[in-house]
């Protein structure tokens, strides 16, 4: 399991590293956002495979869908002019801690 | 269920988005950073600095070229220059000229008969006339006169650079011909005083005189120049 972890992980810096994709600058902050929803998606697999409630089909969905939505919301708030990306950020963020304080409760009441 | 074959190709998938993501948004932060302000004001600067440096080395080299090339023609014409101011070349512009010749007049009885004649002190008058109306060439009879020239009575003749000289004596000036002209002329002046005693002196303005140059030897036995300038 770590082993995939952590291969996957190593081939996706990689390849980011080693592909000269940028994105410009005024679509840097969607990548932030889908990036903390990817990241609560993790934490929240975490959490869920800890509790024993470990989905696969609803973490890889989550995963993709949570960033590509959190992406486009952002995206129609910058049309309509609402700052949904600051609040996709708080979101997520306030998210991503209390999945962490979850988890380290989970780890520590085994 | 953790250890699902599909689970576990799912999970390296996920980490290869999350990780490709992750090395994206460093790289787009990271050249954020370099196109900020500062840093660009940064690369500007460093840019400027290394042009300044590379002019710098093209201009000390073109110095360098040029002293090469041309130290030898710089010193030729120093040399040119000071020996013009040195009297060592003929130079020739615009002067008068002036011929001065004994007197005519026969001396009265008792009166002293070398009033009548050129002396030494004439020709200094006029020729300090000269000098004080601006003159930057001066000779008599062809000797250049120069800082160590002497004009001296010798007998019945004028020594003039050690060379000797009977009356006309023909003095040959260059500068503002109306200036020295006028020098000459003035009331009371050296010409007025000479011509009272008979001796004739005639001043023409030239468009063009030649002086020649000095023609004898510098030989300094005592003055030696000085090892340092400051103990001038």
């Amino acid at each position: 399991m770590i082993v995939y972890l952590i291969a996957g992980l190593s081939l996706g810096i990689l390849l980011g590293v080693t592909t000269p994709i940028t994105i410009p600058q005024e679509y840097t902050k969607y990548l932030s956002v889908a990036l903390l929803a990817s990241l609560d998606s993790v934490f929240g697999g975490i959490r869920a495979t800890l509790e024993h409630k470990y989905n696969n089909h609803v973490f890889i969905s989550g995963f993709f869908v949570n960033a590509l939505l959190a992406a486009g919301l952002s995206l129609i708030g910058e049309i309509l002019g609402i700052d949904l990306a600051t609040v996709a950020l708080i979101a997520f963020g306030l998210r991503i801690f209390q999945n962490l304080a979850i988890i380290r409760r989970d780890i520590i009441g085994k | 269920m953790i250890n699902n074959k599909s689970v576990k190709i799912s999970i390296f998938f996920v980490c290869v988005a999350l990780g490709f993501m992750i090395s994206t948004q460093f790289k787009i932060t990271r050249d954020t950073k370099k196109s900020s302000l500062n840093y660009q004001r940064l690369e500007d600067l460093s840019e400027r600095l290394k042009q300044s440096e590379r002019e710098k080395k093209e201009l000390a080299n073109q110095v360098k070229n040029l002293e090469e090339v041309n130290s030898g023609e710089v010193l030729l014409a120093e040399i040119q220059r000071l020996k013009l101011y040195a009297a060592l070349t003929p130079v020739t512009g615009p002067g008068v000229m002036i011929s001065l010749s004994d007197s005519k007049l026969t001396s009265k009885p008792g009166e002293n008969q070398n009033l009548y004649l050129i002396h030494d002190d004439d020709l200094l008058k006029v020729i300090n006339e000269l000098r004080a109306a601006g003159a930057e060439a001066i000779a008599i009879n062809d000797q250049r006169l120069i800082g160590t020239s002497e004009i001296r009575c010798a007998g019945p003749t004028v020594s003039v650079n050690n060379s000797r000289f009977a009356p006309p004596y023909v003095i040959r000036a260059i500068g503002d011909p109306q200036t020295l002209d006028a020098a000459l002329k003035m009331r009371g002046g050296v010409v007025e005083t000479l011509k009272f005693w008979g001796i004739n002196a005639s001043t023409k303005i030239e468009e063009k005189i030649v002086i020649p140059a000095f023609k004898g030897r510098f030989a300094f036995e005592y003055a030696k120049q000085p090892t340092t300038e400051g103990s001038v």
